[in-house]
């Protein structure tokens, strides 16, 4: 059996890419980066590291149990079924997709997965920015299927650490786009730098995490514009550089929601969409997109109505008098 | 005595970390962005809350925080956080205290911190602000 963590390798490379990604900053865009910043970020991805040392146990134990329940079995050396992995690695990345989105429309899975988010900037340091407390969600069950069919656990897991590898180097403003074939089919740091938008037309779109035709598939995909400044973070920005605060303000928020919310409504506060409040006083994203889109179609009307009282009193009587 | 790899592991990252932050220091990455302007300010109050009508500002002195109230009567304060800018719509359990030269706000979330801003009509924000 492979014993083998890709991600492990890869680190170097991330401290090297994230150094070049810094003078690259130096020398065309040197607010790209904030050094408290970097630091917050890097040491979430340590500690995320360690927190997958102390809990990632319990995930290996119910894939492994999960396993025995197998309906296919790809024989005692399934590590050498060759085209048993890029399936696994298709259907782990559709499996991200939707763990992904389940990770920002299920305010539990918001809790954990808020903190990659939370840094108002957007580079290769906050790649890293992972979370302590994914362990703490349900985000596992979404793998259990494809141990089901029969997909070993190590198996999924390498897969998963290669697609974590592909997401490194999406997440930065030093690339503008790709060629047009790769834009179309793979995700890609255009895309990508929507998913991180709070932008109200950019929010909860582009989930995926190799391939980006699941959005297509699934009707998520937005598309980068260039006529509109991205703006990072969250909706409502941390303002703060304390890392404990960052790991832990949306678990401390939703778990006082949940104490301080009538009975009928405490589950939810666990499980809607981040932004829910039961009387209506808090924004999600949805109403946040609307009123904006409500604001759009005014401006609109508003610009038709100038533009046609301008025609009214300046009419063309033909075109050879517009010239 | 023979050190375990993970803790090695972790020596190294860490060490990688602070490297890293203090290159990204010596480069001058970052910045001290201010707000220059009444429009600096509309952005960054748009940023905060998107559709947040600004009607009437005030900049604090260096330009590094700034208050700003909408047609709604919401009052919104915005501060420097790195090299962005990060604010929060106040409520009722935000609280204002005038000192000799500058007002401090609490918007009521200790980790958001308190702002501090000099600014040239300090009255009219103590009056509003308490009214909320």
């Amino acid at each position: 059996m492979p014993d083998f963590s890709p991600t492990q390798y890869a680190v170097p490379f991330f401290v090297v890419a994230v150094l070049v990604e810094m003078i690259w900053s130096r020398l065309r865009q040197p607010e790209a980066y904030e050094p408290m910043d970097t630091l917050v970020s890097l040491a979430f991805g340590l500690g995320s590291t360690v927190a997958g040392a102390l809990f990632g146990g319990l995930a290996a134990y119910v894939f492994i149990e999960a396993y025995e329940y197998r309906i296919f079995d790809f024989g005692p050396e399934w590590w050498t079924v060759w085209w048993a992995w890029p399936l696994c690695f298709i259907l782990d990345d559709l499996k991200y997709y939707w763990v992904h989105r389940a990770g920002h429309r299920i305010r539990w899975m918001w809790a954990s997965h808020v903190n990659h988010h939370s840094s108002q900037h957007y580079n290769l340091s906050t790649a890293l920015r992972q979370t302590w407390t994914g362990s703490f969600t349900f985000g596992l069950l979404f793998a259990i299927p494809l141990v089901l069919v029969g997909f070993h656990p190590v198996m999924i897991g390498i897969c998963g650490g290669f697609n974590l590898i592909y997401q490194f180097w999406i997440h930065t403003e030093a690339i503008d786009r790709m060629p047009r074939w790769f834009e179309a089919v793979m995700n890609t740091p255009s895309h990508h730098r929507v998913h991180h938008a709070t932008n109200p037309r950019y929010l909860d779109r582009n989930f995926a995490g190799v391939l980006i035709i699941w959005d297509k598939m699934f009707g998520t995909f937005t598309a980068e514009r260039n006529d509109e400044k991205i703006r990072y973070g969250i909706i409502k920005q941390l303002g703060s550089f304390n890392l404990l605060w960052s790991v832990f303000h949306e678990w401390i928020g939703m778990l006082g929601d949940i104490w301080r919310a009538p009975m009928k409504h405490k589950l939810s506060y666990l499980l809607r969409e981040p932004g829910w409040s039961h009387d209506g006083s808090r924004d999600t994203s949805d109403t946040i997109r609307e009123r904006w889109q409500q604001r759009q179609a005014n401006e609109r009307v508003e610009d038709n109505l100038a533009a046609n009282s301008v025609a009214t009193r300046n009419p063309i009587e033909s075109p050879g008098q517009a010239a | 005595m023979e050190i375990p790899p993970l803790l090695l592991q972790f020596g190294g990252s860490l060490l990688a970390i602070f490297a890293l932050y203090a290159l990204a220091r010596a480069l001058k990455l970052g910045g001290k962005p201010t707000l220059g302007s009444e429009n600096d300010v509309h952005v960054a109050a748009g940023e905060v809350m998107d559709g947040f009508a600004v009607q009437r500002v005030s900049i604090a002195r260096g330009g590094i925080a700034a208050l700003a109230r909408d047609s709604e009567g919401q009052i919104m304060v915005i501060k420097r956080h790195g090299n962005r800018f990060a604010g929060r719509v106040l409520t009722c359990e935000a609280h204002v205290r005038e000192e000799v030269d500058a007002l401090v706000v609490d918007t009521g979330e200790a980790r958001f911190g308190k702002v501090r801003l000099s600014l040239d009509d300090p009255a009219y924000w103590v009056d509003a602000i308490n009214r909320l």
